[in-house]
């Protein structure tokens, strides 16, 4: 590993000022490939949205070791949350991660342009940039949004469950797509997910969220429940 | 043919009305497709009638303050579009404001519908002065289009057609995915309010120009009709600004042509193609399904 490139010291996050995970410390390294695991309600995803910066620190801090500014984190939410109402194509949507750098009234220039075709190019979707976005399979959407998360440029890539509701081909075409960003880039890559049991040989470290609290152990300490795991692989083949 | 004829024609007495006409028509398309888009056309239908209460309020408040306000003079629009424009912005930013709580947005809607009217009719009874010319801005006062109005009209929805097509990258990015906005260092909540002023400029000049109901006809009909065919953002805004457009156009010719209330004309025409639009897919579908089978 190469040092830290996000840092927590003694993080309570939550809404409306009532803390939902607390007193959470640990760091996320330069190309480490990290996943948050717990239950479903433990707080996974409010971890992700205060490293995100999308949910104030309640207290404690967050320190990021890279700029913002000049890269921000590329972030892949659940595509549920996104609205369908909405008319764009693939290549829309992927052009959106550059948006990140552009001050009003810029427009996207052609360099940008090639970033956008290049990054769905690594998700190996070009032949389908003029498609609607809606038209595509889950999986394919989902991929997508990691173009459009590339295409920020970013030194960390935070994804909010890629996985859920995909069939076993798209999860495995996702997580292998992730698995190459970050061994061949170097990406440093946080991810959500209730399966760690299928991305156990893939991460290199595990935050366990569960309880209030947040602790990142070693992968072979951390045991899924068989219920849960049972669970999670009968919604993934029904779904 | 001969109608069209002199409709197109550079003498045509009405030319000015349906040159407002028509820019109404191309602009409040424009922003109408974030309402579509944001799921705020219940919002649409409130704002209209509330710009009407602000128009009513500031006859009632002149009358009261400087006396009896002079019908079809410039002063008059003023008053009734500073009036127009605070009572929709306010209403907007209050209405934006509990956007998320979706539990209860449809009671809150109705009820500034039901308050707006209800205004409207009180500011209006304590008005003798302002009743007559009021009703005839509720109608939408298009024939009374003057050179002038026309010209400010022309500047103000121009200047704001500019700002919707140079920050539709921005305006898109929190319509869609807010939190990404968020991550990307964008204020948010700057460019909610840009929106919301948008809007409250594009109802206030549509409601003095075209009336509530034409005003609401616009902003919501061409981009639904439009988000029936658009399969890329820019086509969907450019195309329901050129359908309505078109559309007002078609209207005031009918209205000319069959002495035909404009408003109303207009908005059943949109309403006429959005049934035209969707039948014609609903058949293409069938006859897709069935071929298939």
């Amino acid at each position: 590993m190469n040092g830290a490139l996000i840092e927590l010291e003694d993080v309570s996050l939550g809404y409306d000022g009532r803390p939902v995970i607390e007193h959470v410390s640990f760091s996320i390294d330069r190309g480490e490939f990290t996943a948050l695991v717990g239950p479903n309600g433990a707080g996974k995803t409010t971890l992700l949205r205060g490293l995100l910066g999308l949910i104030p620190v309640l207290a404690g801090k967050i320190e990021d070791h890279f700029d913002r500014a000049v890269s921000p984190p590329g972030y892949v939410p659940q595509r549920e949350v996104l609205d369908s109402i909405f008319p764009l194509s693939v290549m829309e949507v992927v052009l959106m991660g550059t948006y990140a750098r552009l001050p009003p009234l810029w427009p996207v220039s052609a360099r940008l342009r090639r970033l956008a075709a290049e990054c769905l190019d690594q998700v190996g979707l070009t032949s389908l940039a003029k498609r609607p976005f809606w038209a595509l399979s889950g999986g394919q959407r989902q991929r997508v949004l990691i173009a459009r998360a590339l295409a920020v440029e970013p030194r960390i890539m935070l994804l909010d469950e890629p996985t859920a509701g995909v069939d076993h081909e798209a999860e495995e075409a996702i997580t292998g797509l992730i698995t190459r960003l970050n061994r061949d880039q170097g990406l440093t890559v946080v991810l959500v997910t209730h399966h760690l049991d299928r991305i156990r040989s893939r991460v290199q470290s595990a935050v366990q969220v569960d309880d209030g609290q947040a602790i990142k152990q070693p992968l072979h300490t951390i045991r899924v429940p068989e219920a849960q795991a049972a669970g999670s692989r009968e919604r993934t083949q029904t779904g | 043919m001969s109608t069209l004829l002199q409709i197109l024609s550079p003498d045509f007495l009405l030319r000015d009305a349906l040159v407002a006409s028509v820019i109404v028509g191309l602009i409040c398309p424009l922003v109408g497709v974030y309402f579509v888009l944001r799921r705020m056309v219940f919002l649409g239908v409130a704002l209209p009638q509330v710009s009407a209460a602000g128009i009513a309020f500031s006859f009632f408040t002149y009358g009261l303050v400087v006396g009896p306000h002079e019908p079809y003079q410039l002063s008059e629009r003023v008053v009734a579009m500073i009036g127009s424009f605070s009572f929709t912005l306010a209403a907007t930013l209050m209405l934006a404001f509990f956007e998320r709580r979706r539990e209860t947005v449809e009671a809150r809607i109705g009820t500034t519908y039901a308050l707006a009217a209800a205004a409207t009719i009180l500011f209006l009874a304590k008005d003798p002065h302002g009743e007559a010319q009021m009703v005839h801005l509720l109608k939408g006062d298009m024939l009374a289009t003057t050179g002038t109005s026309l010209t400010w009209m022309a500047v103000i929805l121009g200047g704001l057609a500019f700002a919707v097509f140079a920050f539709r990258k921005e305006l898109l990015l929190v319509s869609f995915d807010r939190d990404l906005a968020v991550v990307f260092g964008k204020r948010a909540g700057l460019w909610d309010l840009v929106l919301y002023l948008l809007i409250g400029v594009v109802i206030s000049l549509g409601v003095m120009t075209a009336g509530p109901m034409a005003t609401f006809g616009f902003l919501v009909i061409p981009p639904v009709t439009m988000r029936l065919l658009a399969g890329r953002m820019l086509t969907f805004s450019l195309g329901s600004a050129a359908l309505g457009a078109v559309t007002a156009f078609a209207g005031f010719y009918c209205a000319y042509r069959f002495d035909l209330p404009l408003g109303p004309a207009e908005v059943a025409l949109a309403g006429a193609g959005l049934g035209l639009v969707a039948a014609t897919l609903v058949v293409r579908r069938a006859l897709g399904g069935w071929h298939s089978s």
